[in-house]
């Protein structure tokens, strides 16, 4: 494939695999903290509708947990894009301006989602029954957001429609007529859903002291959720793998071995999570979860340098080495995590306390 | 070229970064700010034993915390994506050379975010000294996410020794990093009291509202005091082109300036008369004006930053259009066309001409102008333009403007550039003039220097009356007129055939641009000492052969005449042109 407009990359200071690496250590936190965001709103939003005392009990609790799941969302998703920017930087600005009238209506969108989310939360009383439309609203200008991240990222696989520009200069393109983009958009947010479930659950344990039906109730209404919604996904991830093109479909099916071994082992492990789910067991859930999540990026990977192989491999990227602001990275990484640690000790001794 | 354009040509790409950012930096700087003064805030409450401070600190948290945690972090995304899609060269340039100092302020970023939660949701259930150290570590994570931004925005404006040397360090500590470190730190002080400011004027108690409005107005005083030396700093660290476009040589950084001196007066009236001396006037509506007062304030700062660079958006190493400094000199020999990526014209022909015109329009130009639109309109800017003057102005735009970058590309982009602006957007018509005569040199010289600010005619009246030798004298002080222009920079013969069509264009005997030699040679041997408008009297009733007898012997009529020094056909010339302008009597 030879495509004149793949802009030249710019040269990268450390090797492609440190890079490689922080993508893949930070995008599963992101997409953790996105899936309790869109999916424990959901849930909430469900349970609104459905009403009863005990369900705007754990409704109530999501509505004060959300403004705080979007702050981590918010910047969780920061690291991986800007680490995907170093890598794959040339390929995802063509794309963001081929879709900029999109691309840019995240942020406003984004900033009326997290006010409607702190209003959500802090008048959660005075507004009654209407907080369920406005938790609804939420979760639209959500979902709304997800679909044009999903357009972005699949645009940017498909150079050869970037000539497209010159039809639409005014960012107008979407990806969403591409064969593999409804299943992938469906993949993520009903995976969302599903973790949300984990998500809503878990919210439920905090409150185990002080209110026991509403741990039962967010348990059996979490593990429910994620158990079904894991279900359906693994129908919907199905499609998704047979929507992809042939080349990057064979990936998985042999051609290329690691990639081969982490979608068998995400197939074993897709079976553990569905019976440690049925059987309620809630931290092997988790767990199972969570490696499921990497492992869910790790394919993702694949995927993107499987689209793009015919154009493009890291291995082009010119590097100019210069490692002290990686390890002065790294040490601010360290320092960080310190306090943030001896913060929420703090914060835990202080609630314990009152 | 490297990367597609994203073509809203009546926005332009300039106004929605300006909006975004401007936002953003008036809210993330009181992100900063704000932190610490809540922390003091607190200590005053604790000291004082005051419950209602206290109130007024939490409720000012919860303030902070919603128009932070939201409105700034989001706006801090928003800037990352406005400049990817308006300038993805630059944008790439600075994510890959800084990566490692963009995920640092991440890990900041996140510290930040736990410290306000904690900070806040632990008001009155956590024992204060903790309180107060949680508030610390959110102040010093937040001025780190300033430190940092602020090293690799002052590389875009003074990247010093990189340019020579490279390096993350090099680069990140730049000429301007500390200067602008501190400015922006009293700044951001300032803006924290400004915030409180508004804040208490909601307060209903009126003791609390008044101790805390003085509060509040000594911080920003103390702030915009202590501001005024960095201020000074920094703009002495500007590289000389940037510091003459901040004192004087952009119109709009002139216009900013104005606005930014106008809007700290009005802050710091407010601020001393409705917060120190009499806080009980502190009112919503008061308190907002200070408000606006700021925004306008920051605002201008950061308008003038960012022109500063022009006509870089990273100094010395790529210009506003995404061209890199070091390909322009091959572009303007192999064509810009040719090696762009994202253009459908390979090249000019003569029926493509606009349309590559307008490509090179969206790539070179765009950037900073819009077509139509209220932002540095294009068509409004070349309004008085024709193309032959255009085409001559486009290679020449950087000299005669030099916060714009130049023309890179070959002298046929640069006609088929001037076609579409004059053709299509202009709706002139596009002819190549050919021009003789003794003018004809100097009106070129108008049109590449002067045309895209004067009009010919705008030219004739300003100068009438005027001598010859005055208008090439002013020429060398056109500096002296306005600070906008600068002394014309052509040599000395351009000079002269310059102000020979200048004072050519009041000459009632010839159209301008179509003088006889005979003129010519009257501006160039007499015009220094003698006006046309006296030659009548003095050539009165004499013939052609008298005239030509008295130009041989012009040292016998004066001392301090030299004899004329002209070709015997130029003398010629000179003798009828003298016999026609004393009326032809003869």
């Amino acid at each position: 494939m030879n495509i004149a407009t793949i802009p030249h990359p710019d040269t990268i200071t450390a090797a492609w695999g440190w890079f490689q690496f922080l993508l893949l250590l930070t995008f599963p936190l992101h997409l953790l903290a996105m899936n309790a965001m869109v999916g424990g709103l959901a849930i909430g939003v469900f349970q609104h509708f459905k009403g009863g005392p005990l369900g705007l009990r754990l409704v109530h609790r999501l509505a004060v947990l959300l403004p705080l799941v979007i702050a981590f969302a918010v910047n969780f998703g920061v690291a991986p894009l800007l680490f995907s920017q170093v890598l794959y930087g040339h390929f995802f600005y063509t794309s963001s301006i081929l879709m900029a009238s999109f691309w840019l209506a995240v942020i406003p969108l984004l900033i009326i989602a997290y006010y409607g989310a702190y209003l959500y939360d802090f008048r959660f009383q005075q507004l009654g029954g209407a907080g369920r439309w406005l938790a609804l609203t939420v979760l639209v200008l959500l979902l709304v957001i997800g679909y044009f991240f999903v357009n972005n990222m699949q645009l940017m696989l498909l150079p050869e429609r970037f000539a497209e520009y010159f039809g639409r200069m005014n960012g107008s393109m979407l990806a969403s007529t591409h064969p593999a983009f409804l299943p992938r958009y469906l993949h993520m947010m009903i995976g969302a859903l599903a973790v949300g479930g984990l998500f809503v659950a878990l919210a439920g344990r905090f409150q185990a002291d002080r209110d026991r039906e509403l741990t039962v109730l967010a348990q059996d209404v979490g593990l429910n959720t994620f158990l079904w919604a894991t279900v359906i996904n693994v129908l919907i991830g199905i499609w998704y793998l047979l929507a992809l093109p042939r080349e990057v479909m064979l990936l998985f099916m042999g051609r290329n071995l690691p990639a081969t071994v982490c979608f068998t082992i995400a197939l074993l492990l897709t079976v553990g999570m569905l019976i440690v789910a049925w059987k309620q067991k809630f931290w092997l859930t988790i767990w199972h979860t969570v490696a499921m999540i990497f492992l869910m990026s790790f394919m993702r990977s694949w995927l993107r340098s499987g689209y793009l192989q015919e154009v493009f491999n890291l291995d082009q990227l010119q590097v100019v080495s210069e490692y002290s602001p990686m390890l002065f990275f790294f040490a601010v990484l360290v320092f960080g995590i310190g306090c943030i640690a001896w913060m929420l000790k703090k914060a835990g001794e202080a609630l314990a306390g009152s | 070229m490297n990367y597609p354009v994203w073509y809203l040509p009546e926005i332009g790409g300039g106004f929605l970064i300006a909006l975004i950012a401007v936002l953003h930096v008036f809210v993330s700087h009181f992100a900063v700010g704000g932190g610490l003064y809540l922390i003091y805030a607190e200590k005053k409450g604790l000291a004082e034993k005051s419950v209602d401070i206290l109130a007024f600190t939490k409720r000012h948290a919860r303030f902070f915390l919603l128009l932070t945690m939201v409105f700034g972090s989001i706006t801090g995304v928003g800037i990352w994506f406005i400049i990817a899609l308006i300038n993805p060269a630059a944008t790439s340039f600075l994510i890959h050379t800084f990566v490692f100092g963009w995920a640092a302020e991440w890990v900041f970023f996140l510290v930040e975010i736990v410290a306000s939660f904690v900070y806040f949701y632990m008001f009155d259930r956590m024992d204060p000294a903790t309180h107060l150290k949680i508030g610390w570590i959110y102040f010093l994570s937040a001025w780190m996410s300033l430190l940092l931004v602020n090293g690799i925005i002052g590389f875009m404006l003074t990247p010093g020794d990189w340019l020579t040397e490279q390096g993350f360090w090099r680069g990140f500590f730049n000429p301007s990093f500390w200067p602008s470190l501190f400015f922006r730190t009293c700044v951001a002080i300032m803006l924290a009291g400004c915030y409180g400011y508004l804040t208490a004027s909601y307060t209903k108690d009126i003791a609390v509202r008044q101790a805390m409005t003085r509060f509040s107005a000594q911080w920003s005083l103390v702030a915009l005091a202590a501001a005024v030396p960095f201020g000074i700093w920094y703009v002495v660290v500007l590289p000389e082109q940037a510091m003459g476009l901040v004192m004087g040589k952009s119109p709009t950084i002139a216009l900013s300036v104005r606005w930014g001196i106008g809007a700290v007066a009005c802050f710091l009236a407010i601020t001393l008369i409705a917060g120190i001396l009499r806080p009980v006037w502190n009112l919503k509506p008061v308190a907002f004006a200070a408000m606006l007062c700021a925004l306008v304030a920051m605002g201008a700062f950061e308008w003038i930053r960012e022109a500063a660079r022009r006509p870089y958006v990273i100094n010395g190493v790529m210009y506003s259009n995404m061209l890199k400094k070091a390909e322009v000199a091959g572009l303007k020999t192999s064509g810009f066309l040719p090696s762009a990526l994202w253009v459908r014209n390979r090249e000019v022909s003569t029926g493509n001409q606009k349309a590559a015109g307008k490509e090179l329009f969206i790539h070179q130009c765009y950037a900073c102008h819009t077509v139509g639109g209220f932002n540095n309109d294009i068509v409004s800017r070349t309004a008085k333009m024709t193309y032959p003057a255009l085409t001559s102005y486009i290679g020449r735009m950087h000299e005669i403007r030099p916060f714009m970058p130049p023309f890179a590309g070959t002298d046929i982009e640069a006609k088929a550039l001037a076609a579409y602006i004059v053709g299509d957007l202009q709706g002139k018509e596009i002819k190549e003039e050919s021009v003789s005569g003794p003018t004809a040199p100097g009106k070129a010289v108008f049109e590449g220097n002067c045309s895209s600010c004067h009009e010919v005619k705008d030219m004739a009246a300003a100068m009438q009356g005027w001598e010859q030798k005055q208008i090439v004298e002013t020429l060398g002080t056109l500096d002296q007129i306005s600070e906008e222009m600068t002394p014309f920079a052509g040599t000395e013969e351009e000079k002269k055939q310059l102000g020979l069509f200048l004072f050519s264009l009041n000459q009632k005997t010839e159209a301008a641009g179509a003088l006889s030699e005979g003129q010519r040679v009257f501006a160039g041997h007499c015009s220094s000492c003698h006006s046309p408008e006296e030659m009548p009297d003095k050539f009165a009733d004499m013939d052609r052969t008298e005239i030509l007898d008295l130009l041989g012997r012009l040292g016998e009529i004066n001392d301090v005449m030299p004899p004329f020094k002209g070709t015997p056909v130029e003398k010629g010339a000179l003798a009828d042109y003298l016999e026609k302008v004393q009326g032809g009597q003869k």
